[in-house]
């Protein structure tokens, strides 16, 4: 079986994709579990013209930075495409599958820091009002 | 499948790549946030990536092997590396957007903040690592059903070879089922002698192959033609009364000569290849079996057309020899009969003998990926093979397709990983062997 990879997309308009990419899990709550679409995981700042980033998820921060990816990577999709040639039989299993490469990445935003609760950095301002004030809690 | 974003907050990967500073932007699950099992990430080479972009690369293999990936000229095993890390996918904003009343899960945020979106949490990615073709199934292929006399008196009886195509592989049957890159295949079916005939890849029976280049001798005899020049057009045309089609008259002075100019016209002229002609009659004669060395050379040297000399060291990597008491014998061990893979063609050698001299194991065991000069070879013959790593010199002993054909091994790379090498004294000769 000959799978061609196709690219609809075309040579230097291939649609770049990027990762942010972390250590461990991010674990919604569990009432979220089963309708993660649309909720926010946190929120990304670059907090100075340098490359350097900070995610804030929930009470945590993590500390990281853009960097290019040593080799390039394609985002492939795979498609099941019906076969033109059906035949009566069996109709349903005359598929083709088909690659296509619908997006580049040559750039992640890594995280590799533990991260760093917000809640016990110390603030200048007073203490009590650091939890109530958090901006950026989840939902 | 791609519209028009719904929500003009929504900045995908572009508003992550190109975050101004002093500016943040929310991550959030994206609508159609899920596994998408069918969406992977392949790291490739800036080299390959052209060739990828350009279509010029294909996912080979049946359902039982692992999937390689095949540029025009070379072949990748596809490997599978996790992460436990977690890696969020985002794509551009006007990818993967569906209808803009899909029902809304999570709560919004009400503030103005940029939303970048996650398509998915990737579990790792695909990574190539360039490996040899995998051609012995090719020979297995062919080996179902070689051209023979039959086929010719077929080809006269119309259609009749549309009853029984079993066993028999056009180009793209063999591309479906060979895992190797266009050119590797090729250069696969080149080392096999194989011949596309009405559109199928052959290779012909040893005694057809045997009756063709008599004929063509016998013919040079009767029409005192030169074996330095043999016109194409006359060998054709003569081979074809005797019963020869075109093709394989062509095919014949392919295996056993060489293209000495282009011609007239589309004629060609050709020139007999005295080693591989020889060759042949040395492996007729010794299909019998084991042969004392004199009554082999003898024989050898009747049965070669006149003019031609032969020579013990023309059938390097064809036979070998062996002592029984004062005689020595000659059998044949040809390494077109020994698979591609290493490890598989180690196994082999080792069984046949246990323990091999440099000068008998040489043959059988070059790589294609670098070549020693024999001379260079034999000045640092005693010396330990590390220390002549990386003093490579290209293309001296005789290239031949049947050669080992692993990326990044080289001999002596390939001699280290299967064999143990053992030399009793400084000037005795090395000694391989398996590991």
């Amino acid at each position: 079986m000959e799978i061609k990879v196709k690219c609809s997309c075309g040579e230097g308009k291939c649609p770049e994709w990027a990762i942010v990419e972390l250590q461990g899990v991010v674990e919604a709550q569990s009432s979220f579990q089963d309708c993660l679409q649309n909720l926010q995981i946190g929120v990304l700042c670059r907090p100075s013209s340098q490359e350097n980033y900070t995610l804030t998820v929930g009470y945590h921060e993590l500390m990281g930075a853009k960097v290019p990816l040593k080799k390039p990577m394609l985002v492939l999709k795979k498609l099941k495409v019906p076969d033109e040639e059906e035949k009566d039989g069996d109709s349903s299993s005359s598929s083709r599958v088909e690659m296509d490469v619908i997006g580049i990445i040559r750039h992640k935003i890594l995280f590799k820091t533990r991260p760093k609760a917000l809640i016990s950095k110390p603030q200048p301002i007073v203490k009590e009002k650091v939890g109530s004030s958090n901006p950026i809690m989840p939902n | 499948m791609e519209f028009e974003s719904p929500d003009n907050r929504e900045g995908g990967a572009d508003a992550i790549l190109n975050l101004e500073p002093n500016s943040s932007i929310s991550i959030a699950y994206h609508q159609c946030f899920g596994p998408h099992d069918n969406l992977m990430l392949l790291e490739v080479d800036e080299k390959l990536l052209t060739d990828i972009l350009h279509e010029r690369a294909s996912l080979r293999g049946q359902p039982d092997e692992d999937a390689v990936l095949c540029t025009q000229s070379k072949t990748y095993s596809i490997k599978f590396v996790g992460t436990s890390n977690s890696v969020f996918l985002i794509p551009p904003s006007d990818q993967f957007v569906l209808d803009g009343n899909l029902q809304e899960c999570g709560k919004k945020d009400s503030d103005e903040m940029k939303v970048a979106s996650v398509i998915k949490v990737a579990p790792g990615n695909m990574e190539l690592v360039e490996v040899a073709p995998r051609l012995d199934k090719l020979k297995l292929l062919l080996s179902q059903n070689p051209y023979n006399i039959n086929d010719t008196f077929e080809i006269d009886e119309l259609d009749s070879i549309g009853e029984d195509k079993s066993g028999l592989y056009t180009w793209d049957n063999l591309v479906s089922r060979i895992q190797a890159s266009d050119t590797e295949l090729r250069s696969g079916l080149e080392s096999l002698l194989a011949v596309e005939i009405n559109g199928y890849w052959r290779i012909l029976e040893e005694n057809y192959k045997d009756g063709v280049l008599n004929m063509l001798l016998h013919n040079m005899v009767l029409n005192d033609w030169s074996p330095n020049a043999l016109s194409e057009h006359e060998v054709i045309s003569v081979l074809k009364v005797d019963g020869y089609p075109s093709e394989i008259a062509q095919h014949c002075l392919q295996i056993y000569g060489n293209k000495v100019d282009e011609g007239i016209g589309d004629n060609c002229i050709w020139r007999l290849d005295e080693r591989r002609v020889c060759v042949h009659f040395a492996r007729r004669i010794l299909e019998g079996g084991k042969m004392k060395m004199e009554r082999f050379m003898e024989e050898w040297v009747r049965k070669v057309p006149d003019g031609m000399h032969p020579t013990v060291d023309m059938l390097e990597g064809e036979i070998l020899t062996e002592k029984l008491g004062i005689e020595t014998w000659i059998y044949s061990f040809s390494i077109s009969s020994l698979p591609f893979s290493p490890a598989e063609r180690f196994s082999i050698l080792f069984r046949e003998r246990p323990k091999w001299e440099w000068k008998d194991l040489q043959p059988y065991v070059r790589s294609d990926f670098v070549y020693f000069s024999s001379a260079f070879f034999n000045t640092l013959h005693y010396s330990v093979f590390t220390s002549i790593h990386g003093k490579r010199l290209h293309v001296s002993l005789l290239p031949t397709s049947r050669d080992l054909k692993v990326p990044g091994l080289t001999s002596e790379g390939l001699l280290l990983k299967y064999t143990r090498r053992t030399q009793p004294t400084m000037d005795a000769e090395p000694v391989f062997c398996a590991r």
